[in-house]
C-alpha cells in the first residue's frame, strides 16, 4: 500500500484521538516507500504503542522510529530574569 | 530574588510515575515555588491525577498549576482538581494565589486558556454558533484571566497560562495550527497589568522565548521544550514588564 495524504491524516488523527495513544507531538513524514514517525514522548511503552499502532495503520509499509524519549533530569543552569 | 521552577506538559501516567522524582527531590535546593503549565495527565482521569499528584506532591515547596486540554479530554476535570488539591497542590482557573517568599510576595494568576490565533490572523467571534462559542471561550477565558492579574496584591506578578499568549514561543510548530495553540487574548490580558514573567506549554515543538506587545517576557516550558525536569527562573524583587520604549524596532 502507498501512504497518499488521507492516510496521512488518519494517522494523525489516530494517534492524538486514540484513547490509548493520545499524543498530539508525533510528525510523520511520508517518503516513497517508507513511513518515518518523529517526536519525542514521556515513555518507551508510548514510543512502542505510537509504532505498533501506526503499522496497523499502515500495513505492509516499511515504518522507521526515530521517536526519542524527553530527558528529565534536573536543570544544571538557571535563567536570570532582571 | 524569587527563584521559580516551571514545567508543562508532563502528561503524567502509571509509565511515568517516578522518571521526574529523582531531579524533583533537588528542587527545593533551587527554587521556592514549582509551576506547572497545565497538560500534567494524558486524558484527564482521577487515575492519572493520583499519578501526578504522588509524582508533584510532597516536594517541600509550594506547587501551582492550572490544567491543559488533556486533563479535560474525560470530562472529570473537577474530579481531577479534587485528587490535586487533596495533595497541597493549587489548582487556578481564573484565580490567583499569594506565596511570600523572603518578605517578596509572589502573585501567581492562571487560566488553562484556549486557542484563536493571534493578532490579524485569527478566529473572529461571529457566524455560526459553534464559531462563537470556540471564541467566546476564548475571550471569557482571557478576560478573567486579565481581572485576576489586576486584582493581585503582590511585588512581582507571573501569569501561568497552557496556551500560548504570543506566536514567538510557537516557532517551530506548523504556521497552520497556531490558532489551535493559542491566542493574542491571553497576551492582551497579561499586558494589562504589570506582568514580570508569563509561562506557558501546550507546543510541544515551539520554542522557549518569547515577549507579548508589551515588553513581558514568555516561556515556553512544556516539556519536550525544555528536555529536561523543569526549567529555573530567578526574578528580582522588582521584576516588571520590560520598557517598551526599547521594543521600538523590534520584529
Ligand atoms: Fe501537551
Ligand atoms: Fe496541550
Amino acid at each position: 500500500m502507498t501512504v497518499d495524504e488521507y492516510t496521512e491524516a488518519e494517522i494523525q488523527r489516530v494517534l492524538t484521538e486514540d484513547v490509548d495513544i493520545a499524543e498530539q507531538g508525533i510528525t510523520v513524514v511520508r517518503r516513497e516507500h517508507a513511513l518515518i514517525l518523529c517526536g519525542e514522548v514521556e515513555s518507551e511503552h508510548r514510543r512502542d504503542e505510537v509504532v505498533r499502532r501506526v503499522r496497523e495503520l499502515v500495513p505492509g509499509v516499511p515504518v522507521t522510529c526515530d521517536i526519542g524519549i524527553i530527558r528529565a533530569q534536573a536543570p544544571s543552569e538557571v535563567e536570570e530574569l532582571s | 530574588m524569587i527563584r521559580i521552577a516551571a514545567v508543562g506538559d508532563v502528561h503524567v501516567d502509571k509509565d511515568v510515575v517516578g522518571r521526574y522524582r529523582p531531579a524533583l527531590e533537588q528542587l527545593p535546593d533551587v527554587a521556592d515555588v514549582l509551576l506547572l503549565a497545565g497538560d500534567l495527565t494524558r486524558h484527564g482521569t482521577a487515575e492519572e491525577a493520583k499519578c501526578v499528584a504522588s509524582e508533584f506532591g510532597d516536594l517541600g515547596v509550594p506547587v501551582v498549576t492550572v490544567l491543559g486540554n488533556h486533563d479535560h479530554q474525560c470530562n472529570q476535570a473537577p474530579q481531577v482538581v479534587e485528587v490535586l488539591e487533596g495533595a497541597g497542590i493549587t489548582v487556578l482557573e481564573g484565580t490567583s494565589t499569594v506565596l511570600t517568599i523572603g518578605g517578596t510576595r509572589l502573585g501567581v494568576a492562571g487560566v488553562k486558556g484556549f486557542g484563536g490565533g493571534f493578532a490579524g490572523r485569527c478566529a473572529s467571534n461571529f457566524g455560526e454558533p459553534e464559531m462563537k462559542a470556540f471564541v467566546g471561550h476564548t475571550e471569557a477565558i482571557a478576560e478573567r484571566l486579565g481581572a485576576a492579574l489586576r486584582s493581585l496584591d503582590c511585588d512581582v506578578r507571573v501569569a501561568l497560562t497552557h496556551y500560548a499568549p504570543v506566536p514567538d514561543t510557537l516557532v517551530g510548530e506548523p504556521l497552520e495550527i497556531y490558532p489551535f495553540l493559542g491566542c493574542y487574548q491571553l497576551g492582551q490580558a497579561i499586558d494589562s497589568a504589570p506582568t514580570a514573567l508569563a509561562l506557558h506549554g501546550h507546543a510541544h515543538a515551539g520554542t522557549e522565548r518569547g515577549m507579548t506587545p508589551g515588553g513581558v517576557r514568555v516561556r515556553n516550558v512544556a516539556h519536550p521544550v525544555i528536555k529536561q525536569a523543569y526549567n529555573v527562573y530567578h526574578l528580582a524583587a522588582d521584576s516588571h514588564p520590560v520598557d517598551a520604549s526599547v521594543l521600538v524596532g523590534r520584529h
